[in-house]
C-alpha cells in the first residue's frame, strides 16, 4: 500500500467542507471500503483522507414524522438493526444489507455507495424508489438532489469539486406503501450485481395500485428511474398481467452492455424478471399493510 | 500384509492437528510474513501485450533513481536446454527460465520481462515505471481453435510435435505433443454398437484460487551461500529449479519453505524465487518479491482450457463396446498441458474393448499451465460422464448400474496400458447407489426445477521418492521430520502413523517440515503422494527406531535382541526372556543414555505408483428458469482412499476438491477480451464459490486396502475433483433437459440454452 | 522371457508386432534390446513411462525383471 500524504478527522461539517474545498487532491473518507481498495488497485493516493465519521450531521439514523434522516457516513451495519427502519422501508434496508459481507457492513456507509457512482451500487435503486434526496454542502452552502439524478455516469456524480454528500433523506411512506429490492448475482453473496431492480407501490383500500415507482440497475450508466414501469403498474391489482407489463418496460429501458459479468441479452431479460418478482414482493408487503 | 483385519490403535483417529491453533489464530508465518533485516522490496514489470516481440529494455531511468539497487531483465537469466527429472515429468528449466523473465517475446498479458529492487516497495513500483519496455505487438493466439488455424502464427519457431504426430501433420506447428491410445478395432466396435453418442465439449481455463499469494524472500551471501524463505509445494524442486535455472551450484542454495496457504499444483513451478535470487546477487542485499491477486492470475499457472470430442458406443444391454475421444488442451506460453493424463483418465472407469483415444498440447498466448488437482482429469471426465449419462438416458438405464456395468475390476487391463491390482470402483459405485441420498426424492421449491446427476471420477495418484528421520527424545516425546510442506494435514498424519508405530500419543510426537539442507530429498507435495508415500518413509523410520528399542530392551534384560518383541508400544519379552515386565517407550527413553545413546530412525522410498483411485460423486442442482441461477442444493461424495490415517483431513480433502470442481462447474472461467488481455484477474469477477454457496458436503470413505501401502493408504487429495463437472451438468441436464456441453454453466449461459429449448 | 506390450499407437513403430518375448534381467537391458530391434521405438519412448507387473515406476532401468513380468509403455503423468 502506498503511503498517503495526510489524515484528518474533522469534527465539524465547515472543517470538512474547508478541508476539501481548498485541496482538489483531499478525497472524504467514509468506511473506505470503495475507496481504500480503489487506491490498492491504482496505487494512487489522494493528498489528503478527510475521515467523516467524527462529524455528528453525518453518522446517525433517525426516523420521525417527516420520515427518515441518514447520516451519508452512517455503516450499513447500524442500518439494518434499526426496527423502526427496517419495518417502514424493507426493500432498501435489505439492500443496504446486501453490501459486501458482515465484515463490510461494519463500516461501509450509503453515502459511499451513492458517492462511489456505480450503476451497480446495490442501495441506488432502492433509494430512487423511496424519492430519497441528498443533501450536500460545499462552498457555496446547503442543496438537496433527487437520487435519481445524483449519479451522471459510472463514477460521476453531481458532486463539484468541495462539495460532500452530508445525509439522505427518504419521505414517511403513504399508507399501504411498500417497497422492494432484488439483484442477480451468480453467487450467493460477495459479488456484484449483473442487474437489479426496486419498486415501491401504494395500494387503496380495494387494493388497487394509485402510486409505484421503479427503478432498474447495473444495465445502464445510471441507475434509471423507469416510469413506464410504475404506469404498468398504477391502475392495476398488481396482478400477474400487470407484473409482466412492468417487466417488459423495464427490459425495454435497460440499455446495458456485454461485460464479463454478463452479457447485454441476459440483463435486459433478468432486469424484467426481476422487476416483476420485486414489484409482487412489494404488493405482498403492501396489501400486509393497515 | 492383509489390511483387511488389521486394526490401528492411533491411525484413524481424529486429533487436532499441531499446526491448527497457530493458523486459526494467525500466528502461522506464510510466504509474505518473511522480513530480514536490510531487505529490499521487488516488483516485477509485466508485459501489458498478450503477445509481442520485446524490441528494447531500458533501465537507465529506473537505475538512476535514489534508492533502486537493482535491474534484472531477460539478459540475467542464461538461456538454457537443462531439464529436471521430476517424477514422471521433466520440468523445462529454459521455459521456466523464459517465464520468469521474458528473453526474446512476451507470450502472455503479465508475462515478467524485468524486475526491480529498491529500498521501499513505494520507490521500487515508481522504478518499474520508469523502465521503457519497446514492444513489437504480434496477433495473440488464444484458443486452441485459433492455434490450430492452418494460418495461425506460431509461438515458438522450431517447435515440432513430439509423441506420435500424425503422418499429414505440419512442420510450423503450435502443437508441443501428441499422444494416442489405443486398443481393438474401433470401426468394428462402433459397427456393433446399438446407441452411439458423440458430442464436442469445451472447458474454460481456470485457476487453483489458493487463498495465498505467490511469495519468497531470497539472500545472497558475500560468500556466495544463497537462502531463499518461499511459499511452495516442494522446496527441493526449487532448489533445483533455481540452481538450473540461473546456471548456480545447488550444493550453495538452501530452500526454506514456509506454511503454505494453498497451492492445488500451482506452487510447484518457480515464478518469483529466481528473480529474487538474480535481484540480491546484483543488490547484495536480500529481495522480497510479493505477487498482488492480479499477478497472481495474469501470470502463475492456471490450468487448460479444453476442447474434447468423445464418441462412445454401447449394445442395448448396456455394455460399452467402443469409445473414442480427442482431446485438445491449452498449455498456455510453453508446451506441457496435462493432456496426456486426461487422456490416460478419460475412459479409465469402464472396460471397453475398442478405443482410441488421442490427445493434444498446444500453446496458446496465455499463462503457463500449472499442475491443478488431477491435472487434466476433470475435463476429461466431463466429457465422458456425460456422454455416460446420456447413453444411460437413451437406454432407459440407471445411471449408476450402467457405469456398474461396465466398471473396471481387479486383473482388468487399464485403457492406459497396466493391469489393475485390487481397486475400489465397484465399491464406490454400490455405496453411491445404496446412500440415501440417491434414492431421496426431488423436491423442487416453488418456481424452481430440480435435478439430480452422478458421475465417476479417477486419479492415478503418485509416488515418487521421500526421506522421514524420526529421532526420540529422552522424555518419551519424539520428532518426525519429513521434507514436505503440509498443504492437507499431512504433519498430524505421520504423527499418527509414528503413534502407531511406537506407542506414543499423538500429542508427543512433533512433525516438522525441514528445509533442503536438513532432511534428505523429498519430491513436491503434489500428486496426492504424501500421506502415502513420505507415510511409508516415516513408518519405515518409526520402525528403524522401534528397532533400535528392542536391542535397547535387550541390552536392559541382557537377553538377545531376537527375545525382544513389540506389541502396543512396548517391548515385551518372547519366549526364552519371558516373565519380565514390559517396557514402554517413556520406560526405555529415559534409559536412551545408559543404554547406547540417542536414537534417531531414518528411511528413504522411491515409492512406485501409489495405487488408482475412483471416485463416485451424487450432485442435486437447483435452477431458476426464469434468471438462469443455479444452486447445488446437495451433494455427496464417495470416495475409495483406502486407508484414511486422520479421517477428518481426508473428508475435508474430498469436499474441498468437490467444491473446487463445482466453482469450475458453474462460475469460474478466465475471461479474455480479443486483444488477450484477462478482463476477470481477482475475486470478485472470478467466481469462485464462497462458503454460502454450498451445502454442507456429505462424505462417504471406503477403504479398500492398497497392497503397495503398509496401512492400505491411497492417494487422496486429487480424485474428488475429477467427478464434479458431469456431475453438475448431468443434473443440470436433469433439471432442464439440456444437455450443456460447454462450461462454466453460468446464469447467462443456462438462460440461453434454456430459451433455445423453448 | 519378460513379454513387453505394444499399444497400437506404439506397434506403428514395431511394424504391428503387438507383444515381444525379452530375456533381459533389468529394464535397462530390456530397452536396449527393444530399441535396436526397433529404432523407430526411440523418440515415442522418450516422452513415455514404464509399468512393470501394473507397477508405474519413475526411475526403472535397474528394476529387476521376473521371467514372466509384463510390460507396459504408459504416457507421462504429473500431479497436483
Amino acid at each position: 500500500m502506498p503511503q498517503t500524504q495526510a489524515y484528518e478527522a474533522p469534527r465539524t461539517l465547515a472543517d470538512a467542507v474547508r478541508l476539501l474545498s481548498t485541496d482538489g487532491h483531499a478525497r472524504p473518507l467514509a468506511g473506505g471500503t470503495d475507496l481504500l481498495v480503489q487506491s490498492r488497485a491504482t496505487q494512487k493516493l489522494p493528498s489528503t483522507f478527510v475521515d467523516l465519521k467524527r462529524i455528528p450531521e453525518l453518522v446517525g439514523i433517525e426516523v420521525g414524522p417527516d420520515g427518515l434522516r441518514l447520516g451519508a457516513a452512517t455503516s450499513a451495519a447500524v442500518i439494518c438493526e434499526h426496527a423502526e427502519a427496517r419495518r417502514l422501508w424493507p426493500g432498501l434496508v435489505e439492500a443496504i444489507g446486501l453490501l459486501g459481507s458482515t465484515q463490510i457492513q461494519g463500516r461501509a456507509s450509503v453515502g459511499g455507495n451513492l458517492c462511489n457512482g456505480s450503476p451497480a451500487a446495490d442501495t441506488t435503486c432502492s433509494l430512487i424508489v423511496n424519492r430519497a434526496r441528498g443533501v450536500i454542502a460545499g462552498a457555496k452552502g446547503e442543496r438537496t438532489v433527487e437520487v435519481e439524478r445524483f449519479t451522471t455516469g459510472p463514477g460521476r456524480t453531481v458532486l463539484e469539486p468541495g462539495d460532500l454528500l452530508v445525509a439522505l433523506v427518504v419521505p414517511r411512506p403513504a399508507a399501504r406503501t411498500a417497497d422492494a429490492y432484488l439483484r442477480l448475482i451468480p453467487r450467493s453473496e460477495m459479488d456484484i450485481a449483473a442487474a437489479g431492480a426496486a419498486a415501491s407501490v401504494t395500494l387503496d383500500e380495494r387494493g388497487v395500485c394509485t402510486a409505484a415507482r421503479v427503478a432498474i440497475g447495473a444495465v445502464a450508466p445510471t441507475a434509471l428511474l423507469v416510469p413506464a414501469a410504475a404506469d404498468a403498474l398504477i391502475g392495476s391489482r398488481l396482478d400477474d398481467a400487470a407484473l409482466r407489463r412492468a417487466a417488459d418496460a423495464a427490459s425495454a429501458a435497460a440499455r446495458p452492455i456485454d461485460d464479463k459479468r454478463g452479457t447485454a441479452v441476459y440483463r435486459k431479460t433478468v432486469v424484467g424478471v426481476l422487476t416483476r418478482r420485486a414489484a409482487g414482493i412489494a404488493a405482498e408487503r403492501a396489501r400486509a399493510r393497515p | 500384509m492383509s489390511t483387511a483385519t488389521k486394526t490401528f490403535e492411533h491411525v484413524g483417529t481424529r486429533p487436532i492437528r499441531h499446526d491448527g491453533l497457530d493458523k486459526v489464530t494467525g500466528r502461522a508465518n506464510y510466504g509474505a510474513d518473511y522480513a530480514l533485516p536490510g531487505m529490499l522490496h521487488g516488483y516485477v514489470v509485466r508485459s501489458p501485450h498478450a503477445h509481442a516481440r520485446i524490441v528494447s529494455i531500458d533501465t537507465s531511468a529506473a537505475e538512476a533513481m535514489a534508492g533502486v539497487k537493482a535491474v534484472v531483465t531477460g539478459s540475467d537469466i542464461p538461456k538454457t536446454n537443462a531439464k529436471l527429472v521430476m517424477g514422471e515429468a521433466a520440468l523445462d528449466l529454459g521455459a521456466m527460465g523464459d517465464n520468469a523473465l521474458a528473453h526474446d517475446k512476451a507470450l502472455y498479458e503479465g508475462h515478467a520481462v524485468a524486475a526491480v529492487a529498491a529500498t521501499s516497495p513505494e520507490i521500487a513500483s515508481a522504478a518499474a515505471e520508469a523502465i521503457r519496455v519497446v514492444y513489437e505487438p504480434l496477433q495473440p493466439v488464444m484458443n486452441v481453435d485459433q492455434a490450430l488455424a492452418p494460418d495461425a502464427l506460431i509461438l515458438h519457431d522450431g517447435m515440432v510435435t513430439k509423441g506420435r504426430p500424425k503422418p499429414d501433420a505440419p512442420t510450423r506447428t503450435n502443437v508441443a505433443l501428441r499422444m494416442e491410445l489405443t486398443r481393438g478395432d474401433l470401426d468394428k466396435g462402433f459397427a456393433g454398437a446399438d446407441v452411439v453418442i458423440e458430442r464436442t465439449f469445451t472447458t474454460p481455463m481456470v485457476h487453483q484460487g489458493y487463498i495465498e499469494p505467490h511469495a519468497c524472500v531470497a539472500r545472497w551471501g558475500e560468500d556466495g551461500q544463497v537462502v531463499v524463505w518461499t511459499s511452495t509445494q516442494g522446496h527441493f524442486v526449487v532448489r533445483d529449479c533455481c540452481a538450473g535455472i540461473l546456471g548456480i551450484d545447488a550444493a550453495r542454495i538452501k530452500v526454506i519453505p514456509s506454511e503454505i496457504g494453498g497451492g492445488f499444483g500451482g506452487k510447484i513451478p518457480v515464478y518469483l524465487e529466481p528473480v529474487a535470487i538474480a535481484l540480491a546477487r546484483k543488490a547484495h542485499r536480500p529481495v522480497k518479491l510479493v505477487m498482488s491477486r492480479e499477478d497472481v492470475f495474469r501470470a502463475s499457472g492456471p490450468t487448460s482450457g479444453t476442447k474434447i470430442r468423445v464418441k462412445l458406443g454401447a449394445k442395448k444391454d448396456g455394455s460399452f463396446v467402443a469409445a473414442s475421444a480427442s482431446l485438445y488442451y491449452e498449455a498456455g506460453a510453453y508446451a506441457g498441458s496435462p493432456a496426456g493424463a486426461g487422456a490416460m483418465c478419460a475412459i479409465a472407469a469402464y472396460d471397453i474393448p475398442n478405443f482410441l483415444v488421442e490427445a493434444y498440447d498446444i500453446v496458446v498466448n496465455r499463462p503457463k499451465v500449472a499442475a491443478y488437482r488431477a491435472p487434466g482429469a476433470p475435463a476429461a471426465a466431463f466429457a465422458v460422464e456425460s456422454v455416460v449419462d446420456e447413453v444411460a438416458r437413451r437406454l432407459g438405464k440407471d445411471p449408476i448400474e450402467l457405469r456398474l456395468q461396465n466398471a473396471v475390476r481387479e486383473g482388468d487391463q487399464a485403457a492406459y496400458g497396466p493391469e489393475f491390482g485390487p481397486i475400489g470402483l465397484r465399491e464406490v459405485l454400490e455405496a453411491a447407489r445404496c446412500h440415501p441420498h440417491w434414492k431421496a426424492p426431488l423436491v423442487p421449491q416453488p418456481g424452481r426445477k430440480v435435478g439430480r446427476g452422478v458421475a465417476c471420477g479417477f486419479w492415478f495418484n503418485a509416488g515418487l521418492n521421500s526421506s522421514a528421520t524420526v529421532s526420540l527424545s529422552a522424555d518419551g516425546s519424539a520428532n518426525v521430520v519429513t521434507g514436505n510442506p503440509d498443504i492437507g494435514g499431512t504433519r498430524v498424519a505421520q504423527a499418527l502413523m509414528v503413534s502407531e508405530e511406537l506407542g506414543i500419543p499423538v500429542e508427543r510426537v512433533r512433525p516438522i517440515v525441514a528445509d533442503t539442507d536438513s532432511i534428505g530429498y523429498n519430491d513436491v507435495t503434489g500428486g496426492s503422494r504424501v500421506c502415502y508415500a513420505t507415510g511409508m518413509a516415516v513408518i519405515e523410520a518409526a520402525r528403524d527406531a522401534q528397532a533400535q528399542l528392542r536391542a535397547r530392551a535387550a541390552k536392559i534384560w541382557d537377553v538377545p535382541v531376537e527375545q525382544v518383541g513389540w506389541e502396543r508400544g512396548r517391548a515385551i519379552a518372547l519366549n526364552g526372556a519371558s516373565g519380565r515386565e514390559p517396557l514402554t517407550v517413556s520406560e526405555l527413553a529415559a534409559k536412551l543414555m545408559h543404554t547406547g545413546g540417542p536414537i534417531i530412525g531414518s528411511a528413504t522410498v522411491n515409492a512406485p505408483m501409489a495405487g488408482p483411485a475412483f471416485g463416485a460423486h451424487i450432485c442435486d442442482l437447483e435452477v431458476d428458469e426464469d434468471t438462469g441461477v443455479s444452486r447445488v442444493v446437495r451433494y455427496t461424495v464417495v470416495q475409495d482412499v483406502g486407508k484414511a490415517v486422520h479421517p477428518s483431513y481426508v473428508e475435508g480433502q474430498m469436499q474441498g476438491g468437490a467444491s473446487q470442481g463445482i466453482g469450475w462447474a458453474l462460475n469460474e472461467e478466465y475471461v479474455y477480451d480479443a486483444e488477450g488481455h484477462l478482463q476477470n484477474p481477482g475475486f470478485l469477477d472470478y467466481r469462485m464459490p464462497v462458503a454460502s454457496d454450498l451445502p454442507m458436503i456429505d462424505t462417504v470413505i471406503i477403504e479398500v486396502a492398497n497392497p503397495l501401502h503398509p496401512y492400505g493408504v491411497r492417494g487422496v487429495g486429487e480424485v474428488p475433483i475429477v467427478p464434479p463437472l458431469a456431475a453438475v451438468a448431468n443434473a443440470m441436464h436433469d433439471a432442464t433437459r439440456v444437455r450443456f456441453t460447454a462450461l462454466p454453466l453460468s446464469p447467462p449461459r443456462v438462460l440461453a440454452a434454456l430459451k433455445q429449448r423453448g | 522371457m519378460a513379454t513387453v506390450h505394444f499399444s497400437r499407437g506404439l506397434a506403428r513403430y514395431t511394424g504391428g508386432v503387438e507383444s515381444l518375448t525379452v530375456d533381459a534381467p533389468r529394464v535397462q537391458e530390456l530397452l536396449v534390446v527393444v530399441t535396436e530391434r526397433f529404432p523407430g521405438l526411440t523418440q515415442p519412448l522418450e516422452v513415455m513411462a514404464i509399468a512393470v507387473d501394473g507397477e508405474v515406476h519413475q526411475h526403472h532401468d535397474y528394476l529387476k525383471l521376473r521371467p514372466d513380468s509384463e510390460i507396459h509403455f504408459v504416457p507421462q503423468i504429473a500431479g497436483g
